[in-house]
């Protein structure tokens, strides 16, 4: 069967089947987990691969890990060649130096079986609460080598068959804090592989697998046209935005610039980090994986959502990622805290693609996810780990004023209710508010960030802080102003003010106050 | 004699339903007012009531006045007073947006209507124990209630951190409120909805707040045109779980209303499915622009408590519908790949799918089906609106069936495989996505376009029954008639059963269950039924599983733990032997009418004709029926057309008619 004389409306039949597959495994995934990260910030998704590692659907979950599987997926095919795979095989790894994100992320993936060979792969990937290393949360901000950051999996045949390794989880509990969560989130993301990999393999009964692959190659093959269309939609040009972070958690006065070109040339886009920083000590260098996200993120704000999610949409474009520095670096930089980078280079992207749409695309958004992690003992002498993602403003537009205190691109996480946050661990949440001002002036002018004040009931806990845009301000456009930076501090009991440089990781005591307020965005058109 | 009149507003049409005891009935359509939406009940009522109206002994209706409020924005100036430092938790909400890829995006929050001006703090703390640990600043709230008054709200909603453990706070607040400010509507989020997560608390009790005043003034005019025509039956409203409340209850939990128009539809489809003897099924309920699809389990639509209007989170029990863009008027397009996708975008009713004339240039899924033979050009709507075929066909010919190199019918059978593969996984997420087997389910389609589209659902999904109503097109109405009265009452809790003494668990239900009674009680009947429910977790899991707790039950926690670990491993495939957290605890009330089922009306229409039809598979003659008596049933391929909707019975499929319902079983693979 050609493409050319398949049935349009099975292949958009067969589309919608895989969305709503990959949906149904995300449902899965997300209705039994545990970790509090994946329940209240939707940080794990769900995908479907042909068996070549092409991404056929991805669920709707948090962008950042938009694709984020594939190169994971990439490097267990790689090392467990499809052909020696068995009917309930499970195959896994984390090593962000092996196709990973960061080490709490989890790839887990599940062949599908049908006339007795692989005809698909179900996969998912998780946040796990906590992969051992330096810190509670496995994100320590101070960490400069990756073996601080916790326990490494290469890709690794987790069941054989149906039965599960016994040593492989007996080494990961060894490590980690929480072996009883991870133990259970392990299991949401296999219930969730095995439900993708049931419904594909049903789905080759009813089309017979050679139709059925024929159709799978079709929705890339459309996907691909769409995505190309699109971009040759963009006028041709070449543009550059030079960025940075605050500093990589570790050499708190040196910044790390972020440099991007963007280049649009008929049907391809290029997007090359060449003049980006070096790797750094500390741990926001992003593994590849993840600053394909941003880039596939930012293709899809402007390709549109309606192209199909899958691995046609990435085959227009060309990442250029220099080797050794800080959006691909080598043995042993850490990695941990890349959501910042991702951030901010997606903003970098957007911001270069501004020039070619400038009606489009809103002025910078706040360019921070920070992350704020507690973790102690209890009373009962229970240990807990608790994470927050606290977003800043979006930026104003050209269609109106950003928003106060939003997730913005690559993230979509939500908040963690104090009532949630008190329940959880020795805490007493003080202020949950707009930072007022903190939006740049404009036309339209963007949104304020968020002010939070915490105080420990219960010390020692210890405190692990990523923000981001404290010492740079996000940008205005078309004479918008920038945002006001973020801002936090500690202040101690036994009194004192302690500034956070954007990164810390360190004990609180009893009575101990967090205070933070994360940037506003940069307004869009000259303010009056 | 005693009559049953039941009036339900939709987006369209005002339908209304009188029965008397025998179940003989009438119905109507007319056109909704949505200016004000009183003035078509007014219409529908002076012409369905038959000239005795005193003989009603119920009038249920069904509003939208509620969620159309909040839609456009023109709920009740409202204020908030909330815990010190937590003013601004319902603007930032939690802060994600509804899209994931959309680079502008305006507030996911309802900033409009609670600004930052009138969401005022107070002095107060209560832990997570449920313990004060700063007394309530009453000076404070009595300063809020002059702002709030002094800005001209005319509600306000008071929500405290923690107030689902103790809301000693909230109500003395509103004791000085009522002091301060008196005659202000006030809504307190212990009652609203005690449960933990303060944004969605805090925003399900602004909207109840706000919703006050604009209920009260309706209720009072649906009222007095009940008195002034003479009918001394008591005003009875349709709720979001699917019950009725007396007028009074309505008033004082208006946000209880807001999502009951698909709720209604779906007690509709219950009670046909009890009529076929069948306690459980899915519903399908498609129009022009979107389809409802809705599951009945053990007589009753499946609830949900986490609903949303205007993205907005309401989080109030009502039937877990899921709506999906699909209907009528799904516009069919091709991307820039050639790629052929029908909806999400619609023609609406303006100017409509190019059939209509109006304008429209689109074809739509009711194009298709002109095309396909599969709705009479002429027969429309019951006549109303001719519809232009050749229209239709030239737009799907040059936009679709041309580019794709196909013919014109084959285009049209590729759109209607694209919609019945969209409105299956749908009625699949609902079933199989939840773990149940849909061929074991009949399927009731219901709406203008149930009909068209039901068969090859059925097929797809492997179902063989589908069980369709004596008036398809009015199935909200019809739901309002068979709609028990029913109160429930709830408490908030969020720490470990086990902790718990079961002492304390008995009397919490029973302190609920006498909270049913009297909300029964001052509805004037006596419940029939009393259910007790708490939803649970694993101590760090966000989402709650619903288990039922033996109604006196002598050790509910036990009981609770056990039908929580059970329920985990059945709705997940594992559980484990850990504390379950109690999260709210429920009691629901309810007392069913007593009222005789629909009655067909029985008059047989015979055979009209035959037409060249396309029923899945390939074309074929179908035969053509206007009607069907009890008793007589009908082979595919037919077509059977009735005033509000058409119905195909493709080859494979026997439809038979009863008094009460329409049967159709597939009698061939």
């Amino acid at each position: 069967m050609t493409a050319a004389r398949l049935d349009p409306a099975s292949i958009e039949i067969i589309r919608r089947r895989l969305e709503a597959i990959a949906e149904e495994m995300q449902g899965v995934m997300l209705r039994s987990a545990v970790s509090p990260i994946v329940r209240e910030a939707n940080d794990a998704s769900a995908s479907l691969f042909l068996p070549d590692g092409t991404v056929l659907a991805q669920s709707v979950s948090l962008p950042l890990l938009l694709g984020c599987l594939v190169p994971a997926v990439g490097r267990m095919i790689r090392e467990f060649p499809v052909e020696e795979m068995r009917p309930g095989d499970i195959y896994l790894m984390n090593d962000p130096y092996d196709g990973g994100t960061h080490i709490p992320d989890v790839s887990l993936l599940v062949p599908v079986f049908a006339e007795e060979r692989v005809i698909a792969l179900s996969a998912t990937i998780l946040h796990h609460q906590d992969m051992g290393g330096l810190t509670p949360g496995s994100v320590p901000t101070h960490a400069t080598e990756i073996y601080q950051e916790g326990l490494r999996l290469p890709p690794l045949r987790l069941a054989r068959e149906g039965a599960i390794d016994a040593q492989i989880m007996r080494i990961i509990a060894r490590n980690i804090r929480t072996p009883d969560a991870f133990e259970w989130d392990l299991h949401a993301q296999i219930s969730a592989c095995t439900t993708g990999a049931a419904r594909l393999a049903e789905l080759a009964a009813k089309y017979g697998v050679a139709p059925l692959e024929a159709m799978l190659r079709e929705q890339v093959r459309l996907a691909e046209a769409a995505t190309r269309a699109a971009i040759r939609a963009i006028p041709d040009g070449t543009w550059r935005y030079e960025d940075q972070l605050d500093n990589d958690g570790v050499d708190l006065d040196r910044p790390v610039p972020i440099v991007v070109t963007v280049t649009v040339a008929g049907d391809t886009l290029t997007i090359d980090f060449t003049g980006s920083s070096p790797q750094v000590r500390g741990p926001v260098n992003a593994a590849p994986a993840g600053v394909m996200a941003g880039a596939f993120f930012a293709l899809r704000a402007v390709a549109g959502p309606d192209i199909p999610n899958n691995g046609g949409c990435f085959r227009p474009l060309r990442l250029v990622l220099p080797e050794g520095s800080v959006v691909n670096p080598r043995l042993p930089a850490a990695v941990n805290a890349r959501t910042a980078t991702v951030k901010v280079l997606t903003n970098a992207i957007l911001g270069a693609l501004a020039e070619a749409l400038p009606d489009r695309i809103p002025a910078a958004n706040a360019g921070v996810s920070c992350i704020v992690s507690f973790g102690g003992r209890r009373e009962d002498g229970s240990p807990y780990v608790v994470t927050e993602v606290i977003a800043g403003g979006s930026g104003g537009s050209a269609f109106g004023p950003g928003v106060n205190g939003i997730s913005t691109d690559v993230s979509n996480t939500m908040n963690q209710p104090a009532e949630m946050l008190e329940s959880d661990a020795p805490l007493r949440v003080h202020r949950v508010a707009v930072r007022r001002g903190s939006g740049g002036a404009g036309v339209h002018p963007g949104g304020c960030g968020i002010l939070r004040e915490y105080e420990v009931l219960r010390g020692p806990l210890t405190l692990s802080f990523r923000g981001e845009r404290h010492l740079n301000a996000p940008r205005g456009a078309l004479g918008g102003g920038p945002g006001r930076p973020a801002e936090a501090y500690i202040l101690r009991a036994a009194g004192g003010r302690e500034e956070i440089r954007s990164k810390l990781s360190t004990v609180l005591q009893t009575g101990d106050r967090l205070v933070m307020g994360t940037a506003g965005a940069g307004g869009w058109g000259a303010p009056a | 004699m005693s009559i049953e009149i039941g009036i339900d507003i939709g987006g369209t049409f005002t339908d209304a339903v009188c029965r008397d005891e025998d179940g003989a009935f009438r119905l109507l359509k007319v056109p909704s007012t949505p200016d004000d939406p009183a003035r078509a009940v007014g219409i529908a009522l002076d012409r369905i009531l038959p000239g005795a109206a005193a003989e009603v002994a119920r009038f249920l209706h069904g509003t939208t006045v509620a969620t159309n409020a909040i839609l456009e924005g023109k709920a009740a100036k409202v204020g908030l007073i909330t815990t010190a430092g937590f003013a601004d938790v319902l603007e930032l909400g939690r802060m994600t947006r509804a899209s994931n890829y959309d680079l502008v995006f305006g507030p996911q929050t309802p900033v409009a209507l609670v600004p930052a001006e009138r969401r005022l703090e107070v002095a107060e703390r209560i832990g997570p124990d449920g313990a004060v640990l700063t007394p309530l600043d009453e000076a404070g709230v009595a300063a809020a209630a002059r702002a709030l008054a002094g800005q001209g709200v005319q509600a306000v909603a008071i929500a405290f951190l923690f107030a689902f453990l103790n809301p000693a706070h909230e109500r003395r607040a509103r004791e000085v409120v009522e002091e301060v400010a008196p005659g202000l509507a006030i809504s307190l989020s212990s009652e609203v909805d005690p449960a933990v997560r303060e944004y969605e608390r805090s925003c399900a009790t602004v909207f109840d707040a706000a919703l006050k005043p604009v209920l009260d003034a309706y209720l009072g005019r649906i009222e007095a045109m009940l008195a002034s025509r003479g009918v001394p039956a008591p005003l009875q409203v349709m709720h979001s779980r699917g019950g009725l409340l007396g007028a009074a209850a309505a008033r004082s939990r208006p946000i209880r209303l807001t999502l009951s128009g698909p709720s209604a539809a779906a007690i509709g489809a219950a009670s046909v499915l009890r009529e076929a003897g069948c306690p459980a099924g899915i519903s399908i309920d498609i129009g022009g622009t979107s389809a409802d699809i809705a599951v009945i389990e053990g007589g009753m639509p499946v609830l949900r408590g986490d609903g949303s209007v205007a993205g907005f989170p309401m989080r109030v029990p009502t039937a877990d519908v899921l709506a999906i863009a699909a209907g009528g008027g799904s516009i069919a397009w091709l991307d820039a790949a050639g790629g052929l996708h029908v909806g999400p975008h619609s023609a609406g009713a303006d100017p409509g799918p190019v059939c209509y004339g109006r304008g429209g240039t689109q074809p739509t899924v009711l194009d298709a089906s002109v095309v396909l033979g599969l709705v009479d050009p002429a027969r429309f709507a019951g006549g109303t609106l001719a519809l232009d075929a050749a229209a239709a066909e030239t737009a799907i010919r040059e936009r679709i069936a041309g580019p794709l190199g196909l013919s014109v019918e084959a285009a049209a059978i590729a759109i209607h495989r694209i919609t019945n593969a969209a409105l299956t996984e749908a009625v699949r997420r609902m079933t199989i996505g939840r773990g149940s087997d849909p061929r074991a389910l009949p399927l009731v389609p219901a709406g203008g376009g149930g009909g068209l589209h039901a068969a090859a659902i059925a097929e797809e999904l492997g179902m063989t029954r589908l069980v369709l109503p004596v008036a398809p097109g009015v199935l909200a109405a019809t739901g309002l008639l068979e709609a028990p009265l029913e109160h429930d009452a709830s408490m908030g809790f969020f720490r470990a059963v086990e902790s718990i003494p079961e002492e304390a668990l008995r009397d919490a239900i029973a302190a609920l269950t006498a909270r049913c009674a009297a909300a029964m009680a001052r509805d004037g009947v006596e419940a029939d039924a009393t259910e007790v429910s708490a939803d649970a977790s694993f101590i760090g899991q966000g989402h709650t599983l619903e288990v039922a707790i033996p109604a006196g039950s002598e050790t509910p926690g036990a009981d609770l733990r056990a039908g929580f670990i059970a329920a985990h491993r059945a709705a997940y495939g594992h559980t484990r032997d850990a504390p379950v957290r109690l999260v709210t605890l429920r009691v629901v009330q309810r007392a069913r009418p007593r009222g005789a089922a629909l009655i067909a009306s029985g008059a047989a229409a015979g055979p009209a004709g035959e037409r060249r039809a396309w029923l899945g598979g390939d074309f074929a003659t179908a035969h053509i029926q206007r009607g069907l008596a009890p008793g007589e049933s009908l082979s595919g391929p037919a077509i059977l057309e009735t005033v509000d909707s058409t119905l195909l019975v493709p080859p494979g499929w026997r439809l038979t008619a009863t008094a009460t319902h329409l049967l159709m079983e597939r009698v061939a693979p």
